[in-house]
């Protein structure tokens, strides 16, 4: 009982935050393969942009988009400890937040991003007061209940353009003449924004707050012994998740033209938790390597069969019995030991 | 006054009658959640598949040619099966972890996952229809009600007396709730926990199928029933209290209530808002529920 | 003097169970006020309602001259008044190192909530003054669970002083040690009052330890206050050896 008899199967092992503690300079492991994600992303985006191609590079921009969501699932999973079911509700928000601003207001990219970030932290903030006094499946139920509540009540509102939701949105503009039409211009963009959220939140797990959330993890009875109040933690953390997956919605229309109410269902807020718990929960970096792996995957089965749920579902399950850390839940720690091992080779020559 | 009273005759009762037709199988379903949740302290997300499934089970066996009646006998047994093997085979490969509430979430979630999709595969995405096997109605106070749901009330009414019986008054219940109680001292007991704890999940996914069954006459049968049903089932234990069969059986007869005459006058689709809004009203101000835990019922 | 805690008629109930029943008593600064009594005679709940686990349904609790009757544990800290736990309740995933430092960023009081960890140095100093002080230094980057339970009952105590309260609670802080971590434990506690002038309140079931320790001692039976007074004088009371009656006193 008082003895981690297998250490947690989720979420960072307590090596790594050893290190990460700044007694090392050296790179470690996480940051090697998050570097290589993101240098992979963009040797991915100079290839399409060579050989013309458009459908990958969208595809590819979708994927970093819904790597967004995921980030803001594993905010709350890997780090704080809860689990949301219904996360695609902040998502599906903030793409018919930024659909309605573009097509009504203004296609400024920044408008448009600013606005949704508005509304992401209110609705996070109305949604937070509900389902943070819960916690462990209440909070997941929670979670779930306002998504499907919400997403039936857009469904039926004919505002919002009900069932076929919002099509004809214009595209974007960035800056100087750079608009999410362009493919490779937009998932560079897109790579950029997610680089700068991913950034921001790794910066942020080294900091008095970021350890707070671990300790609430770990134990959040103590924490409040030990002078913090947890419930504030928590809603903070709830509130910079909705945003997150808000603003990573407000990049949806921009990409394809429409937002329709299936981006608030229980399908988009599942597969964000598959992404994260096959990327691995905690790292950061895993959900978005899952989210790209997993988009690809879908897309590929995708055109074979209808049924590509199936498959991945059958993947989640052997994940979740098998290697519940995920890809990089399992690659950091071996990783580092082939680094250190190298590392002890130099030095000791 | 007279207007009160037929308000009250044609309009209230049919509603409440339908209502309880409604809610005895609500109340199967939820008995099985809150079962397995009581006991093995696993929060089976895939409860809503397995009610689907029930249903599907049903009109495949009916298109053998089979009556509805041994259909209803042989769809509980084919779903203890599935859910034992569950169970045995990937439950318990999780339950021994540290992380095991998370854990089990999530794998009950990806089978639910897996289920539905299987459905679809097996049977297609278009909504099926299973006929009633009575029809007709009978007249009762000057109203007509269908033969059919007042066989599911008797039934299903039947049907929750003996899972009371069987819990509270009978060697197996009392092992079964021992061994929910207190795990390790059962154990030391002789009793085979490992068994008692396939069996009792087995035991749960049944109830959900024989729901499947029964409502499927009423509901047409289609591959997202059992996700559109989850969350009322949730509901239902979180109000009465997870783990607690008292609780179950007045927050389900409670909860189709106030869906039932609640629709005559608010539009269908605030029906699940409204549920959902009393599930998070109660779950705000007690987070336990009507009632505790099976241990204690 | 005034004293640093004050306790007033204080009462709660679980369902029927009066569990503590109008009890009344002063701890002084500076000392060590020990709470003893034998088993259900709501020691435990007595604690939690001083320590803010749990709310009081009458009564006040009055430390250092303020009243903060049924305030919240991290108010409570806030004042000055920090718990160890009975059952040890540390941060088992994570590292002493990280354990020490979640509780000295108190010291912090909010500042450079957003900086790097590196830049908390009044919390990181004390961190590198308690692995000393509580001889853990070897083990700082040990994860919490992987401590011998001596180690962690060490630590326990460590991650409570870390804020540096002015009145330490310690619930039966050698529960399950050995002989020779007791006695450890029994300088610690006696150093901490006597060389740092900490004010402390014990809950303990060793008698004994009570008994060498303690310079004030206040007996529970049956959630009422039985007698109080200096260890001598608990010790030569009738209605104290009754209650303990056929257990070492």
């Amino acid at each position: 009982m008082s003895t981690p008899a297998s250490s947690s199967t989720l979420g960072p092992r307590g090596g790594a935050l050893a290190m990460a503690s700044g007694e090392r300079p050296r790179r470690s492991a996480a940051t090697w393969l998050a570097i290589l994600f993101f240098a992979g992303a963009l040797l991915f985006g100079g290839i399409a942009l060579a050989l013309g191609d458009v459908f990958y590079l969208r595809l590819a921009t979708e994927a970093l988009i819904f790597g967004g969501l995921a980030l803001s699932v594993d905010l709350l999973l890997g780090r704080v400890g809860l689990l949301p079911l219904g996360q695609a509700l902040f998502f599906g928000l903030g793409a018919y937040v930024s659909a309605l601003v573009l097509k009504n207001w203004s296609d400024s990219f920044w408008l448009a991003l600013g606005v949704t970030l508005a509304f992401s932290a209110v609705a996070g903030l109305i949604g937070g007061l509900i389902a943070i006094r819960a916690k462990g499946v209440y909070f997941a139920l929670i979670s779930f209940g306002l998504a499907q509540v919400l997403s039936k009540v857009v469904y039926n509102t004919r505002e919002l353009g009900a069932s076929d939701g919002i099509i004809g949105v214009p595209s974007a503009n960035i800056m100087w003449g750079v608009n999410s039409a362009t493919p490779s211009g937009f998932f560079l963009v897109v790579l950029a924004f997610i680089g700068a959220l991913y950034l921001v939140l790794r910066y942020l797990m080294d900091t008095p707050v970021g350890r707070q959330l671990d300790a609430i993890r770990t134990n959040e009875h103590r924490v409040s012994f030990l002078g913090e109040d947890p419930w504030r933690y928590k809603l903070g953390a709830f509130v910079a998740a909705a945003c997150i997956a808000g603003c990573s919605g407000a990049l949806y229309p921009m990409l394809r033209g429409f937002v329709s109410p299936e981006l608030m269902f229980f399908q988009v807020s599942g597969n964000a938790v598959i992404n994260v718990i096959v990327g691995g929960t905690g790292t950061l970096i895993g959900p978005l390597y899952g989210s790209a792996i997993l988009t690809g995957l879908r897309s590929v089965v995708g055109s074979f069969t209808t049924h590509h749920h199936i498959v991945i579902g059958v993947l989640f399950v052997l994940v979740v019995i098998l290697m519940p850390r995920g890809l990089i839940g399992y690659a950091t720690p071996a990783l580092q030991r082939w680094l250190d091992a190298r590392r002890n080779q130099k030095e000791n020559r | 006054m007279s207007n009160a009273m037929e308000w009250l005759q044609f309009v209230l009762a049919p509603q409440m009658i339908n209502g309880l037709s409604i809610g005895v199988a609500v109340v199967l379903m939820a008995l099985g959640l809150t079962i397995i949740f009581g006991l093995l302290d696993v929060i089976n997300m895939a409860h809503g598949e397995f009610y689907a499934i029930g249903a599907y089970l049903a009109v495949a066996l009916l298109a053998t040619g089979m009556s509805f009646w041994w259909a209803l006998v042989l769809t509980p047994l084919l779903m203890a099966v599935l859910g034992f093997v569950t169970e045995r085979g990937l439950i318990q490969r999780v339950f021994h972890s540290k992380d095991r509430h998370t854990l089990t979430l999530l794998l009950t979630f990806g089978v639910a996952v897996v289920l539905e999709d299987a459905l679809k595969i097996a049977f297609g995405a278009n909504p099926l229809r299973l006929e009633a096997p009575i029809s007709g109605a009978t007249e009762m106070l000057g109203l007509f009600f269908p033969n059919y749901r007042l066989f599911v009330m008797l039934f299903g009414g039947a049907l929750i007396a003996g899972v009371w019986l069987l819990v509270f008054r009978t060697s197996l219940g009392a092992i079964v709730r021992a061994a929910a109680y207190d795990r390790n001292m059962s154990a030391s007991l002789g009793v085979p926990v490992q068994l008692v704890y396939a069996g009792t999940f087995a035991f749960g996914v049944a109830l959900a199928g024989i729901a499947g069954v029964l409502l499927a006459p009423i509901y047409s049968v289609f591959p997202t029933m059992g996700k559109d049903f989850v969350l009322i089932a949730f509901s239902v234990v979180i109000i009465g209290g997870m783990g607690s069969i008292k609780g179950a059986l007045l927050a389900g007869l409670l909860l189709t209530q106030v869906q039932s005459i609640s629709s005559l006058y608010i539009s269908p689709v605030w029906s699940d808002p409204l549920l959902f809004g009393i599930m998070v009203l109660v779950l705000m101000w007690r987070p336990q529920g009507l009632f505790g835990k099976l241990g204690s019922a | 003097m005034n004293p640093i805690l004050s306790v007033k008629g204080i009462s709660v109930q679980f369902g029927a169970l009066k569990a503590v029943q109008d009890v009344s008593f002063e701890a002084q600064p500076g000392k060590i006020t020990a709470v003893i009594g034998p088993n259900g005679a709501g020691k435990s709940s007595l604690f939690n309602l001083i320590s803010g686990a749990i709310r009081p349904s009458s009564g006040s609790v009055r430390f250092d001259g303020e009243d903060v009757t049924g305030r919240a544990p991290h108010q409570l800290l806030r004042y000055g008044l920090s718990r160890s736990f009975q059952i040890t309740n540390l941060f088992f995933e994570l590292p002493v190192r990280e354990n020490l430092r979640l509780a000295a960023q108190f010291l912090e009081q909010g500042r450079g909530l957003f900086r790097p960890l590196a830049r908390s140095q009044t919390a990181a100093a004390r961190v590198d003054e308690l692995l000393e002080q509580f001889d853990l230094r070897n083990k700082a980057d040990e994860l919490a669970g992987y401590l011998s339970h001596g180690e962690q009952r060490r630590l326990e105590i460590a991650v409570s002083l870390a804020s540096r309260p002015r009145m330490l609670l310690l619930d039966e802080p050698t529960q399950g040690m050995s002989h020779g971590d007791t006695r450890e434990t029994e300088s610690l506690i006696r150093g901490l009052s006597h060389n740092h002038g900490l004010s402390i309140l014990l809950v303990e079931h060793d008698v004994d330890l009570v008994m060498q320790l303690s310079d004030f001692v206040v007996v529970m039976h049956q959630g009422q206050k039985l007698a109080e007074g200096t260890p001598a004088q608990v010790r030569a009371n009738p209605a104290v050896q009754a209650a303990y009656f056929g257990e070492k006193l």
